[in-house]
């Protein structure tokens, strides 16, 4: 009787999501997946971040057309501690999304990917290799190490 | 329109080759803001004097145009993830490319005015 219950319960369940789809919320969710979905996660989310800073930065140098005053006003918003913790966050995004991106582009070219072979149980994805990982770990590495040296700028008057 | 014509794999090759190029070119841009204390490098006078080099604002004009074009490519890629009809990614992709002319137009006229081109 519990079999035949839980049996038809999965069937609805199945049935309420034959569309398959999750939207934005399985594009999101990186507890199901290893690295390569966090990394592929950090990718897109460093991006739209620094595409964000690009579009703001462009807009902030405009002020240099104004003359001398516009241009330190708009310094006095963004030389301040918020603004350089902020400039932290862009080196860091920046750095890991240059890393990763060059990974990507040898995965793409198929450097570094493994033989493919015949699936076996456990089924480790030859794809899936330390290779791509320490690439992925490579990448968080000098993005700590940039926001380090950035922030010995930013905050220690060094150069 | 040839440019919605383009094969998704050359459209890659396109976003990869102005991340590589725009890397060395950053890197550069990066460097003016090192080679003197990082708060004197932001004086008025003195990036005035470095867009007066024709050398440095050619140079901004090309990290303008590379990371516009990868920029909102990769904007475009992730938006085409997201929902998949030739509708949505016709419109995304007009967008985007609207988005990436004003970028570079705005940001051109920067150059140009802060040059005394």
């Amino acid at each position: 009787m519990d079999v035949a219950a839980s049996n038809s319960k999965d069937i609805a369940t199945a049935s309420s999501s034959t569309s398959g789809r999750e939207g934005l919320r399985g594009w999101l969710n990186p507890t199901r997946y290893g690295w390569e979905r966090v990394s592929y996660w950090l990718q897109r989310l460093t991006g739209l971040g620094l595409l964000i800073y690009f579009i703001g930065h462009v807009y902030e140098t405009s002020s240099l057309t104004n003359g001398i005053n516009a241009w330190n006003s708009m310094l006095q918003l963004t030389q301040t501690l918020g603004g350089h913790l902020f400039l932290l966050f862009v080196i860091g995004a920046s750095t890991f999304h240059t890393v990763n991106g060059i990974r990507l582009i040898f995965t793409e070219s198929g450097k570094g990917l493994g033989k493919p072979g015949r699936p076996d149980y456990p089924y480790h994805a030859a794809s899936l290799n330390y290779k791509q990982k320490s690439g992925i770990w490579v990448a968080i590495l000098l993005a700590c190490i940039a926001m380090l040296y950035g922030g010995m700028v930013l905050f220690g008057e060094g150069r | 329109m040839a440019l919605l014509k383009l094969r998704e794999s050359q459209i890659m090759k396109i976003h990869y080759l102005t991340g590589i190029v725009a890397l060395f070119a950053v890197a550069i841009h990066i460097l003016f803001r090192l080679i003197m204390p990082f708060g004197q490098s932001l004086l008025y006078q003195n990036v005035i004097s470095n867009y007066h080099n024709i050398f440095y604002a050619l140079l901004l004009e090309s990290i303008l145009i590379l990371i516009s074009i990868h920029g909102f490519n990769g904007l475009r890629i992730i938006l085409v993830e997201l929902k998949q009809s030739p509708r949505w990614e016709s419109t995304i992709t007009i967008l985007v490319l609207i988005s990436m002319i004003g970028i570079i137009a705005y940001g051109t006229r920067t150059i140009v005015i802060a040059s005394g081109l």
